[in-house]
């Protein structure tokens, strides 16, 4: 029983980092009809933002040959809000800029994300080179930092990550239900023409819910990094189970595509803990079939389904 | 656009055979004069082709995105590998078993994902492809695994025994034309003007009897099958796989590649293929892979790939630029041929249109039938 609920505790902080990436994943989706394939290399770019802020002017986080405008080394929760506030300017302008004029057409607009993907890519690999660095948790991370329950311990750092992604989506979630702004996201994403005619400025919606979701990948970033480290490569196998985990919630909806992120991280912690012939890298093969065989059994996820799901 | 006149116009049948007989005999020439590592880099292009042709299908003909291309095409390398090894299949027949794998695989891929929304099946390659190399490390481990065979010309060949490439290239050349000869057969005819009709109008083509689905899942299939022959033919030069052959980054240079290059026609598959298999060598040739910083950005394959992803995007709509230089579509066959007729059928489209407002102008006046149908 006490394994049970090591591993299970052993699936927080991953959980927290897949239903980050699946609620960003889900909030473009559903607004603009467009699957931003990009979202794992913006928060992996972000997570370098925030080391670049969090080592200072170090030779080997310059960016590019100014270091003064970082200046001394900021704290590790310094570091990952400037990271998203530089990430979320980023999304924006990545709405504006590249999806915008094309987004009329999805096989160019995810053609564009795909472009943003490999050139955040090339750009971290050719800013920083390619080998493993380290950002440290925001949270206490030594041996003592833990709670023993029941025979399992449960680390101060997935806790206070947990937390604090929870913390965050039930804001999302506040400021989607209880602002102007929210109640236009809403409009837009139930009725994009109805909004238009009732004066809604449909783009600048577009616009923040871009901004937002590349602010949610950057915290989700700047938090696993002190359990997976940074490395240009470090969002792929996250990127792949937020997208299953955003399929889990028919892509359309944020509170199922959260959910679907802790099902996939404890699916994946107790297939490779139980299965004897799952390691720990296959875990992300199992997660796939699951993924495949959901879709054939239902096809909606875990939303229900509504005549829009009927087959096409 | 598919051209329809090919077989009655004699002058293009004529260029089509000078074109056909051309390329064989530069084939030739290039294969017992070029270097080894070039005619090898080239049976890679022709093997690759296939699979860019698979994709091509599959983007511009059925308007769905794969960007698992380049895990398919490891896939049936795997299986090509595996099927000589294993069980001693012939090694002249093991792109067969390639391409029997993709089918397979891009049969299961598509099966759930088609019946959701365009989206899902990026979605599902895209896994895959991530998911790929992790499956073969675990399966056949860190250490590549050699073919349990050769490639040997036969006697009457004339090829040296030390020349093996030569053999080799004509060997994928002449599985990938017999492969493109009977998609581009099958593109031509009914299920190509299907596939067009389900990707421009799946409601009306609904409407017409196409299974819209069922058509999908095959091309994804046949999309698939293409994918894992390439894989199986790559063997035949390479003669090893391991794990690093097939990134992720492989197949979303394929679908750049594809999606910029690729048109209406399985011929545009070839410059992608180049593209893909001579880029590295030009950048290592130069030194640029080397270079850091901004300028080691810029000289590097990912941002060229990139920028190649965004212009395509910008300036041709995702539709890529082999289609800036395809044929308009004709103009309107009802045009009269000369100004007489032209004028009566003018009239006559004035007078319908006279006659159109008329009966709009009498259906707006409230009578018993108008209302009874309300009531209905």
């Amino acid at each position: 029983m006490s394994l049970f609920l090591q591993r299970t505790f052993d699936s927080l902080a991953n959980g927290s980092a897949y239903a980050a990436l699946a609620v960003a994943i889900s909030m473009v989706f559903r607004s603009t009809g467009i699957l931003n394939l990009a979202q794992g290399q913006l928060a992996m770019f972000s997570t370098y933002i925030a080391l670049v802020f969090a080592t200072g002017p170090s030779p080997y986080m310059k960016f590019s040959s100014n270091t003064d405008l970082v200046g001394a080394a900021w704290p590790v929760w310094g570091a990952i809000l400037g990271a998203i506030v530089i990430s979320m300017l980023l999304g924006a302008f990545t709405e504006r800029v590249i999806i915008r004029p094309i987004s009329a057409d999805p096989v160019a607009a995810v053609g564009a994300t795909l472009g943003l993907y490999l050139l955040l890519g090339a750009f971290v690999r050719k800013q920083w080179g390619g080998r493993t660095m380290f950002l440290g948790s925001p949270f206490p991370q030594t041996v003592d930092d833990r709670w023993d329950i029941g025979g399992a311990r449960l680390w101060h750092d997935s806790v206070g990550i947990t937390v604090t992604m929870i913390a965050v989506l039930g804001l999302l979630a506040i400021l989607q239900r209880q602002t102007k702004a929210g109640l236009a996201f809403r409009a837009v994403t139930s009725n994009r023409t109805g909004s238009l005619l009732v004066g809604i400025r449909v783009s600048r919606v577009l616009m923040l819910g871009w901004a937002l979701a590349a602010g949610i990948g950057a915290l989700a970033g700047g938090l696993i990094a002190g359990e997976i480290n940074v490395r240009p490569d470090m969002m792929g196998r996250l990127l792949v189970f937020g997208l299953a985990a955003a399929t889990l919630g028919g892509l359309r909806s944020p509170v199922l595509a959260f959910v679907g992120g802790y099902l996939f991280a404890f699916l994946e912690t107790m297939l490779g803990g139980y299965v004897s012939f799952v390691d720990s890298q296959v875990t992300l093969v199992w997660a796939l079939l699951v993924l495949i065989l959901v879709l054939f059994v239902r096809p909606s996820g875990l939303m229900p389904r509504t005549e829009s799901w009927q087959r096409r | 656009m598919i051209t329809h006149g090919f077989k009655t116009s004699p002058v293009k049948r004529t260029l089509w055979v000078v074109a056909s007989t051309a390329l064989v005999g530069l084939a030739l020439w290039v294969a017992f004069t070029a270097t080894p590592k070039i005619v090898t880099d080239l049976t890679n292009v022709t093997a690759l082709t296939l699979a860019f042709a698979g994709l091509v299908v599959l983007t511009h003909y059925l308007g769905l995105l794969s960007l698992g291309q380049g895990a398919l095409v490891g896939v049936g390398a795997y299986a090509a590998l595996h099927v000589v090894n294993d069980f001693g299949a012939p090694v002249l027949w093991m792109p067969l078993a390639g391409l029997f794998a993709g089918i397979l695989v891009g049969a299961v891929v598509a099966f759930p994902s088609l019946r959701l929304p365009k989206a899902y099946l990026a979605l599902l390659t895209l896994s895959m492809a991530v998911a790929y190399p992790i499956i073969l490390r675990q399966v056949d481990g860190n250490l590549p695994i050699t073919l349990d065979g050769a490639f040997v010309a036969p006697s009457w060949t004339g090829i040296a025994e030390n020349d093996e490439h030569i053999w080799e290239f004509f060997l994928v050349a002449a599985y990938a034309s017999i492969t493109i000869f009977f998609v581009q057969g099958l593109l031509r005819g009914p299920i190509g003007r299907a596939f067009i009709a389900s990707r421009d109008e799946p409601e009306a083509a609904r409407a017409f009897g196409i299974p819209v689905y069922r058509l999908r899942l095959y091309g994804v299939a046949l999309s698939g099958g293409m994918a894992g022959l390439a894989g199986g033919l790559m063997m035949i030069p390479t003669n090893f796989n391991d794990y690093t052959h097939f990134p992720e980054e492989l197949s979303i240079k394929m679908f750049a590649l594809a999606m910029a290059f690729g048109g209406s026609r399985l011929v545009s598959a070839i410059p992608g293929a180049i593209v893909l298999i001579f880029l590295p060598v030009w950048l290592i040739d130069r030194n640029w892979v080397v270079e850091y910083g901004w300028i080691g950005l810029v000289k590097s394959e990912g941002f060229m790939y990139a920028a190649l992803l965004l212009v395509t995007a910008y300036l041709t709509k995702g539709k890529g630029f082999m289609s800036l230089f395809e044929r308009r579509r004709p103009k309107d066959l009802v045009k009269p041929p000369n100004r007489r007729v032209a004028s009566v059928v003018g009239a006559l489209v004035d007078l319908e249109a006279r006659l159109t407002q008329v009966e709009e102008l009498t259906a707006d006046q409230p009578d018993m039938r108008s209302r009874q149908d309300s009531t209905d």
